[in-house]
């Protein structure tokens, strides 16, 4: 056996090893790739939100010199018969097929090898609609006789939802229950009880790269290069949707320009995909930032919140009922809808459970996963709610969900036992650097001074399954061979410290190689904070199979016990020369019980739990409503932490975006119009939007089953923060703010309300 | 964005030549940033662009008259430049603390303050500061030349006075010692933004007295607006509560401000009040 | 003239000469006929960075600047800020701190803070913002970049790694 030498590369903060590629503007994107021969798409798309489409008209576009050729759906339908595809229903036609379901849904494509060409054919296709009601609400779509869909069509791979097959005259797409105890009991026998509604904004991705996919079909094979962070899924997807064995589908990813859940499951692949199987040449469709628009967004919701509460402050029952706004079509919405439904009363001890968490279909561009899976938009409301409760009982606000977080070994709402979930020790660091017991300066006059705490936990999806290959080559340097995209996490660095620990290198030697398909074994996908822990582990195993076939490598070759022989001079010996590999796989699937059809209840729904707190202090100009947020704190459980500095990148960028998506980052509607689809107005976070004070850490933990006691740790300071804020500003002010994002106007307007000088409503828009 | 011809014209006189038909696809080109924004989302397509980087003569740089009496500044010269010349933070601070907050250092590296004006885009920054700073524009064509107010210029939401042909050879602003002034850029949604509302105020003031004063809305009408009513509850007499108070209803009440995605009408009044009353504090160094 | 015309540039210290259409942009340019990945066009608006060079020594959108307009002037893009062997101070800095997650936007707040640097050679926070106010990183890497810029300051100030490539862009 070879000794294992600890080497320290766990804990160290190795910069990432594609650092000089990336400063040099040399790293690789999908971005950059042009194939010889490659034609570009340029997309023409809906401008109703909700119609039949009664004609598409072509012509001026096939005339423009330059032109390939002009594609809609009946050309699709040539090469592929049944163009529908999605992760959970195939819902989603490669172009409109018949019927628009949003305002800027695809229509038509247009192919020259010059991409201006092809942008401006795209302009001059018109299409004739016969247009029909548009439901936009998900409150409204969930009880609407107007139907964006004729028939649910749920895809056979999610057994639990096999019920909604053929399901018609609904926009539900996915009913999603809990119930433990007796949540009516518990309200009857309950001191008091509050109900409150919350609502979340839809905001979108906004990778710096936006999306693109190249494919390239000949001879019967395919090579799709694209920017995705679900190589796999896209393989399995393809295949099924042309018709071949997973072998004839090769996926590549290269680096992502940030993916933040957006680049999952099937974006531009169907339609890239089509386009080359019907010309033979190699396609790209590259999204200009408006485009991106119309891709995938996050998920707008209502969640009404109940809870009755004793007199010692303890909970006793919460109803939570949320619907979410999935769009025009399902993506992963349903299961977001399941997994932030399952924790959405949050991360309490409460014996008296029932949610009702539902998928609903709207006019208006999809929605999907987005850094936090819904758990942010569940945290938004019941750690809100939290503290109008603690504020009404006059419990301090940090003792009253101390009595209630759950405790290490105690049943989440699930029935699923806690375990390694820092609930407190995150929640009393937030409170710490907030200086929480210490006297607070609230202002007075015109600035009014706030702060506020919140706690949230994440369920993580599961099961699902990573598999790495560890190659050390003839000279005994070494490949790792994964599945997981680096989208900017750091996930290369991660996981090369990982082998390195293994097998006693420097994660700086390790070189690891890309999703190939082709190359890389399966991966479900890079998301949900899984990769750490899953991919993690399936590396670590990997790893440790290779120092068992070294050590079996050294019995076959007579090697004396702890020769401490090289790898290199090993394989010399066994092959005479220069030569050879040694090959160790690893493959990881967590253990998992499907919950109860009825109850969802399970032993075991997660493998491990997201654990984040946030806190805010905020100062208010009542004059104006304006906000500043003077400090920004975040707290994460990260398990331990491989890569320390990459870590604290995670909670830091993490919560900027949540911030983004808390004080400006809204896509509004007009008559099902998107109102502000650009950078210029579509406002995400820039240097100047920064905390003047902006702390990020992680609290000392361990997550047992984890590699090395890690955990992911991508999304955990999303979860909790637009409450951490949105409760510092109801603390200065004195009025809840329910509704995201917490725009000036909405804070003066509710500083009106309470001083009983209501500002005027709109008049004239 | 296909298709189009771009000279460079070496003289003003070509310049006229290749502009003359006035047909609307024939336009010409300053530092091309706005051309470029509307030509990309295909709202113009252009036939002919006539960059006027070559044309010289007063179209570029910043001079002072020998009596010192005006700055003129010439159609081509950049944000850049006039944010780096001592000449200006000198007699025009108010024009360099514009723009810290305006675009960002690319776009005034390109942007020309004669696009600038011809945009006339009512949300654009500059154009209510020229106004309170009473400066005027000449305009040149091939049949002569005019000069004009800057106020005078705008004619609505992306309109102008210009006739086709029509170039802005320069800006021509008076040199006023005596004068103050500020312009407050009011943003709703986030820190670097678009106006909601761009108040831009320029006094001549002894003490809290004032002699004189110009107050120009702009953003959240569809043109910069002098505040006439407003200046005149505030001419002659002292910056006190009351005083400001009067200004800031008859500002509300002499303007149709309308709803948008930067905030309802009735906060935008809320906020021109509250700013309008905050610009004329920091004047007097409150 | 609608058709293409050959123009002839200086970039990164080479002469060039391309010939390119009215409509095309120095992006489209550099990236698709140049072949240089460091400058991305990603907003293309003007308002991130991401296509960031400098024409005749000054920071310009490359998305929102005419390609034909380069003609007789001097273009430096990422690629010739350094001249291979070392690394300029601003990517050193960039690398040490961590000041990148996924690197679309890198490049361009690169060039921006050496242009930063060579305007306020000892900046304050309130002017690192204020410069850098056109470029956004969505993977919000904003506390580490303003490290990296101060970093950079420090470095150039001690004079630990000269400028390389300022006669480029001057
Ligand atoms: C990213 C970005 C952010 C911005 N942010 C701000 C901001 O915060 N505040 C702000 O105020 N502005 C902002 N702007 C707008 C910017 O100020 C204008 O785009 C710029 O001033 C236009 O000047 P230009 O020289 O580029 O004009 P051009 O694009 O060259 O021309 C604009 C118009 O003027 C005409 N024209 C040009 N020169 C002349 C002339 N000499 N005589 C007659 N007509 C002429 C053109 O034909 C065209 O119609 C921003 C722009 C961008 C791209
Ligand atoms: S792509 Fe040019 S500034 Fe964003
Ligand atoms: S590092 Fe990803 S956008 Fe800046």
């Amino acid at each position: 056996m070879v000794a294992l030498m600890p080497v320290g590369n766990i804990g160290r903060s190795v910069p990432r090893l594609e650092g000089r590629d990336k400063v040099m503007g040399q790293a690789e994107y999908t971005h950059h790739l042009r194939l010889p021969g490659m034609l570009y798409g340029k997309i023409f798309r809906s401008t109703l939100p909700h119609a039949l489409i009664k004609s598409v008209d072509t012509s001026a576009a096939k005339a423009v010199e330059g032109v390939f050729r002009v594609v809609t759906i009946d050309d699709i339908r040539t090469v592929i018969p049944h163009p529908y595809y999605g992760p959970a229903f195939h819902d989603q036609p490669v172009l409109a097929d018949g019927k628009v379901r949003f305002a800027g849904e695809p229509v038509a494509v247009v192919l020259a090898s010059d991409p201006r060409v092809a942008e401006y054919a795209a302009s001059l296709i018109t299409a004739e609609y016969e247009e029909l009601p548009a439901v936009l609400d998900e409150v409204e779509a969930a009880a609407s006789d107007i139907c964006v869909h004729d028939e649910l069509k749920p895809a056979a791979t999610f057994p639990d939802l096999q019920h909604l097959k053929g399901r018609r005259g609904t926009n539900v797409a996915l009913d999603y229950r809990l119930v433990r105890g007796d949540v009516e009991a518990g309200f009857a026998a309950a001191d008091h009880v509050f109900e409150h509604t919350f609502r979340c904004q839809q905001a979108m991705h906004t990778p710096m790269e936006p999306f693109v996919s190249i494919a390239d079909v000949r001879d019967g094979r395919m090579t799709l290069h694209t920017a995705s962070q679900g190589p796999s899924f896209v393989r399995i997807e393809m295949a099924r949707l042309l018709g071949w064995p997973e072998n004839r589908v090769r996926v590549k990813v290269p680096h992502l320009g940030g993916g933040f859940g957006g680049k999952l499951y099937i974006k531009l692949e169907a339609l890239v995909t089509s386009l080359s199987l019907l010309v033979q040449r190699p396609v790209k469709i590259s999204l200009t930032m408006e485009e991106q628009f119309f891709m995938v967004t996050k998920h707008a919701c209502t969640f009404t919140i109940k809870s009755g509460v004793n007199n010692d402050g303890k909970v006793v029952a919460r109803k939570c009922r949320i619907l979410w706004n999935g769009g025009a079509y399902a993506d992963i919405g349903p299961r977001v809808t399941q997994k932030a439904g399952f924790t959405s009363a949050g991360p309490y001890d409460i014996d008296n459970v029932e949610i009702e968490s539902l998928a609903v279909y709207t006019n208006r561009p999809p929605a999907g996963a987005l850094r936090g899976f819904g758990a942010p938009q569940a945290a938004w409301a019941y750690e809100c709610h939290t503290d109008l409760i603690a504020e009404a009982l006059n419990f301090d606000k940090i003792e009253f969900r101390r009595q209630n977080l759950l405790k290490e070994g105690r049943p989440q709402a699930s029935g699923t036992p806690v375990h390694d979930a820092a609930f407190e020790k995150v929640m009393d660091q937030v409170a710490d650097r907030l200086d929480w017991h210490k006297p607070f300066n609230r202002g007075n006059g015109r600035i009014l001074r706030g702060r506020g705490l919140a706690v949230g936990i994440k369920g993580i999806t599961s099961p699902t399954t990573s598999v790495a290959i560890v190659n050390l080559y003839g000279d005994g340097s070494c490949g790792l061979y994964i599945g997981t995209v680096d989208m900017g996490q750091g996930s290369d660095t991660v996981m090369a410290q990982i082998v390195a620990e293994v097998l006693g290198l420097d994660a700086e030697a390790v070189h690891v190689i890309h999703p190939d398909t082709d190359v890389t074994p399966y991966d479900m996908g890079t998301l949900g904070s899984r990769s750490t822990f899953h991919m993690g582990t399936a590396v670590r195993l990997a790893a440790e199979d290779v120092l068992r076939k070294i050590d079996d490598l050294a019995k076959e070759l007579g090697l004396p016990p702890n020769s401490n022989l090289p790898v290199s001079e090993m394989l010399r010996k066994k092959y005479g020369m220069q030569a050879g590999n040694i090959i160790g796989t690893g493959s990881f699937i967590p253990d998992y019980k499907k919950p109860d059809p009825e109850t969802g209840q399970t032993p075991k729904a997660t493998p491990f739990w997201g654990v984040g707190a946030n806190g805010a202090e905020v100062e208010i100009d009542t004059e104006t409503g304006e906000v500043k947020i003077v400090k920004l704190v975040n707290v994460v459980d990260a398990g331990v932490a491989i890569n320390p500095r990459a870590v604290r990148q995670q909670v830091s960028g993490a919560a900027i975006m949540q911030m983004g998506f808390t004080m400006t980052e809204n896509m509004v509607f007009r008559d099902g119009q998107l109102t502000n689809g650009s950078l210029a107005d579509y406002k995400i976070p820039s240097l100047l939007d920064m905390p003047e004070q902006f702390v990020n850490e992680y609290v000392e933990s361990r997550q047992q089953s984890g590699p090395f006691g890690a955990k992911g740790t991508g999304e955990s300071s999303t979860i909790a923060l637009s409450p951490a804020i949105g409760n510092a500003i109801a603390d200065a002010i004195g009025v809840h703010l329910t509704d995201l994002p917490l725009t000036q106007e909405s804070i003066f307007r509710a500083i009106q309300k309470k001083n009983g000088t209501p500002l005027p409503e709109d008049d004239n828009d | 964005m296909l298709g189009f011809e771009l000279s460079e014209p070496a003289t003003l006189d070509e310049a006229f030549d290749l502009l003359a038909d006035g047909d609307p696809g024939v336009r010409p080109m300053g530092g091309g940033t706005a051309l470029m924004l509307m030509m990309k989302a295909q709202i113009f397509k252009p036939e002919r662009l006539v960059s006027l980087r070559n044309v010289g003569g007063c179209f570029d740089g910043l001079r002072i008259d020998a009596d010192r009496s005006h700055i003129r500044i010439g159609g081509m010269t950049t944000f850049a430049e006039i944010e780096c010349s001592p000449m200006v933070l000198q007699h025009l601070p108010a024009v360099v603390r514009t723009m810290k907050t305006l675009a960002n250092i690319r776009v005034r590296h390109v942007a020309s303050v004669g696009g600038n004006l011809a945009h006339a885009d009512p949300h654009l920054d500059l154009p209510p500061v020229w106004m309170t700073h009473a400066a005027s524009i000449r305009i040149v064509s091939k049949t002569g030349e005019r000069v004009i107010p800057v106020e005078d210029l705008f004619a609505g939401y992306y309109e102008t006075t210009l006739e086709g042909g029509e170039l802005i050879a320069e800006v021509i602003v008076p040199v006023r010692p005596e004068w103050t002034s500020t312009y407050v850029k009011v943003t709703t949604r986030s820190a670097h933004d678009w106006p909601a509302l761009g108040i831009a105020v320029s006094a001549n003031l002894q003490g809290r007295r004032v002699n004189d004063l110009r107050l120009v809305l702009s953003a959240a009408l569809d043109r910069p607006t002098r505040l006439v009513a407003a200046e005149n509850e505030l001419r002659g007499s002292d910056l006190d509560e009351a005083a400001l108070k009067r200004a800031g209803e008859a500002a509300v009440a002499e303007v149709d401000i309308h709803s948008d995605s930067r905030g309802s009408a009735a906060y935008k009044q809320h906020l021109l009040r509250v700013h309008l009353s905050r610009a004329m504090h920091s004047l007097v160094g409150v | 003239m609608t058709d293409a015309r050959t123009i002839r540039f200086t970039l990164n210290g080479a002469p060039v000469s391309v010939s390119v259409m009215p409509h095309e942009t120095l992006i489209e340019m550099l990236s698709l006929r140049l072949e240089l990945k460091g400058a991305r066009e990603s907003c293309g608006q003007g308002l991130c960075g991401c296509c960031t060079v400098y024409v005749n020594g000054k920071s310009v959108s490359s998305c929102l600047y005419l390609a034909q307009l380069v003609d007789g002037a001097n273009v430096v893009t990422i690629e010739g800020i350094n001249d291979g062997a070392r690394l300029d101070p601003v990517q050193e800095a960039f690398i040490e701190v961590g000041a990148f997650q996924c690197g679309f936007c890198t490049p361009g707040f690169i060039m921006m803070a050496r242009e930063l640097l060579d305007v306020h050679p000892n900046p304050t926070d309130d002017e690192i913002r204020h410069y850098l106010i056109g470029n956004l990183c969505r993977c919000s890497a904003y506390p580490e970049i303003v490290e990296a810029v101060k970093l950079a300051a420090r470095r150039r100030a001690a004079g630990t790694a000269p400028a390389l490539a300022q006669e480029l862009s001057a």
